[in-house]
């Protein structure tokens, strides 16, 4: 198949005695949308860190384009075209929000957004001198969204951009990556099923490190077993 | 073209002015006083350069200072080398930048940052004081070297001669003023905004495209280079080199210089340098052993309580002035 962005293969990664993940596969086609889903601890975080070449798998690889990318600098790997928004938001804060944007312009290859259609993309426009560090929490969250889309990546993985939104913040997220669907691959990771309802795509359950189930949605949605272990739960 | 930009430049020509009309108001002694504090000047905008945009302490700057002063030294005392003074300037900048793009290559690379990178460079301008003295053979020791003779040069037909007093204050004032005002047009412009950016949140900056350990290393490479220089011109000046160039103490001192004068501002370690050392004249002229005490009660006291400098006492009061007449 020649549309594979990324794939992984047999993902495991061990802290100390704590086996966090374990045979894990995934693959991202291109210009795909996908979620990965799962209770705290259960590894989300650990696996897009893996998935960004953060954390090296201590079993199996990944593969972007082609390239393992296990052991690559982090800038090599955002120059291939992989962004990622942090679970932490991760803005500037001494600098103002268009400087954040310039930044992330600058790092990329060949940026093509000017940074005026960014500031909206976000809805951020009359905030562009304000310091990312005195932004409420959702602007920060979007701040960190426009960053990665500064970039212009081939993959955008993002852990829980919704975390901290009102409802309504939720749904204009979830509005806003629909939106960027058919420019590039989007992986997702989210505790609030709301969101993931309303992206409605290919849907990876972890539990314990582990692939629960995956599958479309409302597949995913109806299972009994992911019920037990985590819908129910809510 | 934002305020404080326009604020940096108005101060700027503003002691630009005064150090042109200086010559008319002193005598030569008291001109030969300004100019090495203004070198001290420049080696603190250095540190400065690197300290104030990355956050990194280098407490080991005085070793690139030393190292270009006895290269400078040693290139001007061989009469065997012509050109002696610009080559000598050349090696001196070389020299520095080349010893702190090895340190840096394994300190920047190897994830080394904060506190350690502190403690590293500590280590190494004691290991460049240490070699300065051991190494008699070249450095002469503990004396030192003496008889360098003042900077000297053809430029472009006309002879450059640096041994008296206006002529040597002018070349230092003029270097000062283009190096300060280059750093910072590389400091606030694209160069210096990422570097804010790293010392905010290095993995964020790195996951954006930027290589960091490399940014930084230009940085302190940059930074060294002229500490070099500053070193060079000093010991062209003063006539000689010796150990302590490359110590503790001055590596102390350019530390106080940069935080009384404003961490990050460039401008403000060069008046810091100056206001400093005319301090310590005056002190050390009534009692020696009190100057390294209340160097070291200082340097404590802005380490624990004004972390971002005396200015820093402005913006503090600024902002208490402005949150009491928001509460009212
Ligand atoms: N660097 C680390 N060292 C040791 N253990 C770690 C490390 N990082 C994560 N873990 C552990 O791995 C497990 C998975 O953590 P991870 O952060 O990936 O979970 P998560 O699914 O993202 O959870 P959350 O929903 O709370 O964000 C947890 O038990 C965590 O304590
Ligand atoms: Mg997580």
């Amino acid at each position: 198949m020649s549309d594979v962005l990324l794939r992984a293969e047999n993902v495991g990664i061990r802290f100390g005695g704590l086996q966090a993940l374990e045979a894990l596969n995934l693959t991202v086609h291109d210009k795909e949308l996908c979620c990965i889903i799962g209770p705290n601890g259960a590894g989300k975080s650990t696996f897009l860190n893996v998935l960004t070449g953060t954390l090296r798998p201590t079993t199996g690889s990944v593969r972007f384009l082609g390239h393992d990318i296990g052991g690559l600098p982090l800038h090599r790997i955002a120059r291939l075209g992989i962004a990622r928004k942090f679970q932490i938001p991760s803005v500037f804060p001494s600098l103002s929000v268009e400087d954040n944007l310039k930044v992330a312009r600058w790092g990329a290859p060949s940026p093509a957004r000017p940074i005026g259609e960014l500031l909206d993309l976000v809805a951020l426009g009359n905030r562009a001198a304000t310091l990312a560090g005195g932004l409420a929490h959702g602007q920060k969250q979007w701040l960190e969204i426009g960053m990665a889309l500064a970039i212009e990546p081939r993959l955008l993985l993002l852990d829980e951009p919704t975390a901290g939104m009102t409802p309504q913040e939720t749904m204009a997220t979830a509005e806003m990556l629909l939106r960027l669907k058919g420019e590039f691959s989007i992986v997702a990771v989210e505790h609030d099923i709301r969101f993931v309802r309303a992206l409605n795509c290919e849907t990876l359950v972890l539990h314990q490190g582990r692939r629960l189930r995956s599958g479309p949605f409302h597949d995913i949605e109806a299972d009994e077993m992911v019920r037990d272990v985590y819908l129910g739960r809510r | 073209m934002i305020a404080r930009d326009r604020n940096w430049l108005l101060v700027f020509a503003v002691c630009a002015a005064l150090a042109i009309v200086y010559p008319l108001f002193a005598d030569g002694y008291q001109l030969t006083v300004i100019r090495d504090a203004l070198i001290f000047g420049l080696f603190a905008a250095s540190l400065d350069f690197f300290w104030g945009r990355t956050g990194i302490l280098c407490f080991g700057h005085a070793a690139f200072f030393g190292i270009g002063g006895y290269i400078m030294a040693l290139v001007t005392l061989n009469d065997a080398i012509p050109f002696g003074s610009l080559l000598g300037i050349a090696g001196a900048i070389a020299g520095a930048a080349f010893v702190a793009a090895i340190i840096g290559y394994f300190l920047f690379f190897g994830g080394i940052r904060g506190s350690y990178f502190t403690i590293v460079t500590l280590a190494m301008g004691v290991i460049c004081q240490q070699a300065a003295i051991s190494w008699s053979s070249v450095t002469g020791g503990d004396s030192g070297l003496i008889g360098i003779p003042p900077i000297e040069f053809d430029l472009g037909g006309t002879h450059v001669d640096l041994s008296q007093d206006l002529p040597s204050y002018i070349f230092v004032a003029s270097i000062v003023a283009v190096v300060v005002l280059a750093l910072w047009s590389i400091s606030r412009g694209r160069w210096g905004t990422v570097l804010t950016a790293i010392q905010d949140n290095e993995v964020r900056a790195a996951a954006l495209g930027h290589n960091a350990p490399l940014r930084l290393l230009v940085t302190f490479v940059l930074s060294a280079a002229i500490a070099g220089l500053a070193g060079a011109l000093y010991v062209c000046m003063a006539g000689l080199v010796a150990p302590d160039l490359s110590g503790l103490l001055l590596s102390t001192e350019v530390i106080v210089w940069v935080a009384v004068g404003g961490r990050g501002t460039l401008l403000g370690p060069v008046l810091g340098a100056i206001a400093i050392q005319r301090a310590q004249q005056t002190i050390s002229s009534f009692n020696p052993s009190l100057w390294p005490l209340l160097l070291g009660c200082v340097f404590v006291i802005i380490v624990f309580v004004l972390p971002d400098g005396i200015l820093s006492i402005y913006a503090r009061l600024k902002s208490l002035f402005k949150g009491g007449r928001q509460a009212q």
